[in-house]
């Protein structure tokens, strides 16, 4: 199974894609992807019900944030009402370490996302912040980052031992499924998508020419 | 290829790839017709001494670039909307290519939807967005 | 330290009140110059004597208030870039026709980007006929972007 673990649509402030433009997109279009999640910008989104539509076009729609820490901007897989009392997913200053730990005693997981990248990716803040606590898995593809970029943080991953992720980071309709990751079970919940990213049995994969 | 009617398009088509003129004597005609004249957009030293890389293209111009862009590709369209994003500066004299494709088409109202990304010469996209198009029956 | 903007303060002080109100007129080279400096070939927009001859449905975006902000706004920490505009193009603006642009102040909001820490604040500007026909909004994310404490002047 292979899901875009990084996505934004409308909700996002910078995102300008529908969602059942995405699935239309990714049907007529023949994407290699099963499916994808929706990480909104420093939210969660309580209110969309994608169900229905993932019925219609046989995809997986499944919903996590990328919320914003020291470290960078961070994906969080497995939001739940508790989770979301545990920290506020609109602050841009949240300390990873209590990101971490809130997706240890909620049963989520987060994943630094473009980590390469600057300011915003977790290998720029090291030397400054030192490697952090409770970090198992990184997105070591992402479809918006430089080449470069993805580099600094497929090392990174090696050198810490980190698993890699691979997202889009799609902001528009046409940009889906540039990046995912592979599973070797299906997935069709959050839960079970938290399931597969902690068995640590996946691969990134790079659909960019 | 010009599209004359919405039952010309198909979803996922994609419009021919516009590479926009912007050299300093064309940027220094926008900006002055606009009435966005100033050394930022028309200087590279002055821009520079701002902390810029160099003369920027000003974001409307962009925003300008995709319109005509759609226009190229079907002369009657109507433009309801085009909503752009600035990622990265366009810098004045260096060449970028824009591209767009339909990621949505309801022939009953007459509208499509563009995904339009404008990339620098090393491919990085600097402006994406998206645009409503209203194209004759 | 950097200063920031009060985010709340601003939504509750300022959000969604006309703080500016600009006349412009269009002559058709003006037109011209900026239809053909954008690419267009369309002669609806290249030729004054074109019977539909029209601003191209981006020109709006480049009408600018009297004041950038509204009156009482806090000092921006930083330096204003323009992040996105977004234009939506509702009845054709031909020269020669008195316009009136009224703008308010959107949305404001904070997120880190690449490089720190930014504001964005969301203008609109309706652009009016003088039958107060809409022709147009126009919106502009602009992103303040925060001086670091070693930057700050």
């Amino acid at each position: 199974m292979i899901l875009d673990l990084h996505t934004h649509s409308i909700k996002s402030d910078d995102g300008r894609a529908k969602v059942q433009n995405y699935c239309q997109w990714i049907k007529t279009r023949e994407i290699p992807i099963d499916g994808f999640v929706l990480t909104e910008h420093r939210q969660f989104d309580n209110e969309s019900d994608y169900r229905e539509l993932a019925r219609e076009f046989g995809i997986t729609i499944l919903k996590g944030s990328e919320v914003e820490t020291e470290y960078g901007h961070v994906l969080v897989f497995g939001v739940t009402e508790a989770l979301q009392r545990a920290f506020d997913f609109s602050d841009i200053h949240l300390p990873l370490a209590k990101v971490v730990e809130a997706c240890e005693k909620h049963g989520a997981v987060p994943a630094p996302c473009h980590p390469g990248r600057p300011r915003v990716g977790m290998h720029a803040h090291l030397e400054t912040f030192g490697v952090p606590d409770g970090v198992r898995i990184v997105e070591v593809y992402n479809g918006g980052s430089r080449d470069s970029e993805d580099e600094i943080a497929q090392a990174m991953a090696e050198e810490l031992g980190y698993l890699g992720i691979g997202g889009s980071d799609a902001h528009i309709v046409s940009h889906v499924g540039r990046c995912a990751t592979r599973f070797p079970m299906d997935i069709h919940s959050e839960s079970e998508l938290v399931e597969a990213l902690r068995a640590g049995d996946f691969e990134a994969i790079t659909n960019r020419q | 290829m010009t599209i004359n009617s919405i039952s010309e398009v198909e979803f996922g088509a994609e419009l021919p790839v516009f590479e926009p003129d912007t050299g300093l004597a064309n940027v220094k005609r926008f900006v002055v017709a606009a009435g966005w004249n100033g050394p930022r957009f028309t200087d590279h030293e002055a821009a520079r001494k701002e902390g810029l890389p160099g003369a920027l293209v000003p974001g409307i111009l962009s925003q300008g670039y995709l319109a005509a862009m759609i226009h190229r590709w079907a002369p009657e369209a109507l433009i309801q909307n085009v909503d752009t994003v600035f990622r990265a500066p366009l810098i004045v004299d260096e060449p970028c290519s824009i591209s767009g494709v339909v990621t949505d088409i309801d022939e009953e109202a007459g509208r499509v939807e563009i995904d339009l990304t404008i990339t620098n010469a090393k491919g990085e996209t600097r402006v994406f967005g998206t645009a409503e198009v209203k194209l004759p029956a | 330290m950097s200063e920031t903007l009060d985010i709340d303060s601003i939504r509750t002080n300022f959000l969604n009140q006309d703080y500016d109100e600009r006349h412009f007129e269009l002559t058709p080279q003006q037109i011209v110059d900026y239809a053909e400096a954008c690419g267009e070939t369309a002669p609806r927009y290249t030729d004054p004597g074109h019977p539909d001859f029209q601003a191209p449905p981006t020109f709006a975006s480049s009408f600018q208030p009297g004041k950038r902000l509204p009156d009482g706004f806090p000092k921006l920490p930083g330096l204003g870039m323009d992040a996105g505009k977004a234009v939506s193009p509702k009845a054709p603006m031909r020269p020669g026709v008195p316009l009136v642009g009224r703008t308010h102040l959107h949305d404001v909001y904070a997120k880190t980007g690449r490089s720190g820490r930014m504001t964005f604040m969301v203008t609109r500007m309706e652009v009016y006929d003088p039958d107060q026909l809409l022709l147009a909004t126009a919106d502009t994310r602009i992103v303040i972007r925060e001086r670091p404490a070693k930057d700050a002047s």
